[in-house]
């Protein structure tokens, strides 16, 4: 049969060509943002410091900052009834944007992967109660720690665990690719005396353990852990002893020098005018602001 | 005891219709990824059934890469591969129906190629006899036959299709597991994640329907 030959050939050059025709499509659909500041662009590397630092100039072109946040993560940013995205760096964010003359875009995105989607351009900033830690540091480039936080142990109210000590031989959970996971890293000892340690997808998740008491604590934000017992009315206790003093800030490229002193800049204006103060007081009730 | 089931603190009409928000974005991945994976999957079953070397060879490493890795790997590739390594910029939505209908044609491409060699091979002889093209011998003779063979196969990872989008969650796509996660978190309580896996259910019943009427459509004859 000669003329499979051709036919087959004819296929050939048809798949070939719609794979390419696929692969432009994908790549001519941009994010709103990438594509006003990158029509000037070849490659957009941002991440190599080599490349102009217009990070504040692009930003200020496209008119938008995107945010990029775990919309799971109350109270920093989550879904409220109405379904819009809210949470105290949201309202941090927003006045920030609104002082600088942009507007806020929001971006959902998978916490495992945020510095992937930092440096691929999909989001200008990861600002979702985001630990400041030195490993990140070597990736993320940090506004100053704008809210002190703490890793703390919750457990059930009747499980008479009151220390570190008594949760020896049993089982922790925490969310993966948090900083909780780096805090008990750094704490071999006490991650050695637990008999299990679980990474879950969410804090939620982790509640949803220790209620089933498939866990027997959980190790997370203390900000985030006060929050959903206040919220939901649990009877948790978080243990005195913490495992790490940690802080909050704000994430940006490495390259984004211009960006980052910006939006720190805000941050400053709005500690110093009291705004800073009064968000915190409307999310928690006081003054958890540390940038001066 | 239950984690939160009650529905007392839960604003029901607005988690449902987030949940219909994330449900249109899956209903989207789907149809799109099957009009583009059926036709793009026969192209590479028939060109994974040539004898030229250089056509079969690179086809056959295609088939294994994507049926061999898993496709939450695959669609994280392609959705940071192409900006951090290369500088292209991508949209998130197009890279999930990219990622999905190369995954699904790999499939898809061996279902069909199942279907294909089950033909007896006397019927293209026959053909060949009669004076009829190798073209038209597979479009008017093997091809409809191939059809009504695989649609139990197709109808299968059809349904898988609509499970899958879920994964498209990694990648940030606000579909239905996404937005039920997103409940989870604000309200505290699994009901949302119930409420999603009946969505799921839904949209596969329509799904199993609509392959069931096909079926009987096409037995106008039995074999």
């Amino acid at each position: 049969m000669k003329s499979t030959r051709g036919m087959t050939l004819i296929l050939a050059m048809l798949l070939t060509s719609s794979v390419l025709v696929a692969g432009c499509s994908a790549m001519t659909k941009t994010t709103s943002a990438a594509s006003a500041s990158d029509a000037s662009q070849t490659v957009t590397d941002s991440t190599k410091a080599a490349a102009a630092d217009d990070s504040l100039a692009k930003v200020k072109t496209a008119g938008t900052l995107i945010l990029g946040l775990d919309s799971a993560f109350p109270p920093m940013g989550f879904m409220n009834d109405k379904n819009e995205i809210v949470g105290f760096d949201i309202d941090l964010a927003r006045e920030v944007t609104k002082r600088m003359g942009i507007e806020l875009k929001l971006q959902p995105i998978d916490w495992d992967s945020n510095v992937l989607e930092l440096n691929s351009g999909n989001i200008d900033c990861i600002w979702n109660g985001f630990s400041i830690s030195e490993e990140r540091k070597a990736e993320v480039n940090f506004t100053d720690a704008y809210m002190q936080n703490r890793q703390v142990v919750i457990v059930r109210g009747d499980s008479g665990i009151t220390a570190l000590a008594d949760l020896a031989g049993k089982t922790l959970c925490l969310q993966a690719g948090s900083s909780a996971a780096d805090a008990l890293a750094s704490h071999a000892d006490f991650k050695a005396s637990l008999k299990n340690v679980v990474e879950l997808s969410d804090n939620v998740t982790a509640f949803m353990e220790l209620e089933g008491k498939t866990s027997d604590a959980i190790l997370m934000d203390e900000i985030v852990a006060a929050y959903y017992i206040t919220q939901n009315n649990k009877d948790y206790k978080i243990l005195d002893e913490s495992l790490a003093d940690e802080q909050y800030g704000v994430g940006f490229r490495l390259g984004d020098q211009s960006l980052r002193d910006e939006v720190n800049n805000q941050l400053k204006a709005m500690a110093a005018d009291g705004t800073l103060a009064k968000i915190s007081d409307t999310w928690f009730g006081k003054n958890v602001t540390v940038i001066k | 005891m239950n984690f939160n089931v009650s529905l007392s603190a839960m604003d029901y009409s607005s988690m449902v219709s987030f949940l219909l928000e994330g449900t249109v974005k899956a209903v989207e991945l789907f149809f799109l990824t099957i009009v583009l994976s059926l036709p793009l999957g026969l192209l590479v079953a028939r060109l994974r059934l040539s004898k030229i070397m250089v056509v079969q060879i690179p086809i056959k490493l295609y088939l294994l890469i994507m049926r061999g890795t898993p496709l939450i790997l695959q669609l994280m590739f392609f959705m940071f591969f192409p900006p951090l390594v290369l500088g292209i910029p991508v949209d998130r939505f197009t890279v999930a129906v990219f990622s999905f209908t190369v995954n699904y044609a790999a499939y898809f491409a061996e279902i069909y190629r199942g279907g294909i060699e089950s033909i007896p091979v006397g019927q293209q002889e026959a053909a060949y006899v009669l004076g009829l093209s190798p073209l038209q011998t597979f479009m008017r003779i093997t091809l409809p036959q191939v059809v009504k063979r695989i649609i139990p196969t197709i109808a299968n990872e059809s349904m898988t299709l609509v499970k899958d989008t879920a994964l498209a969650s990694v990648i940030g796509v606000t579909e239905l597991f996404r937005n039920a996660e997103s409940m989870k978190a604000t309200y505290f309580s699994v009901v949302p994640i119930a409420v999603a896996g009946l969505f799921y259910l839904i949209m596969n019943s329509v799904v199993a329907a609509f392959y069931s009427r096909v079926e009987k459509k096409l037995n106008y004859y039995k074999g």
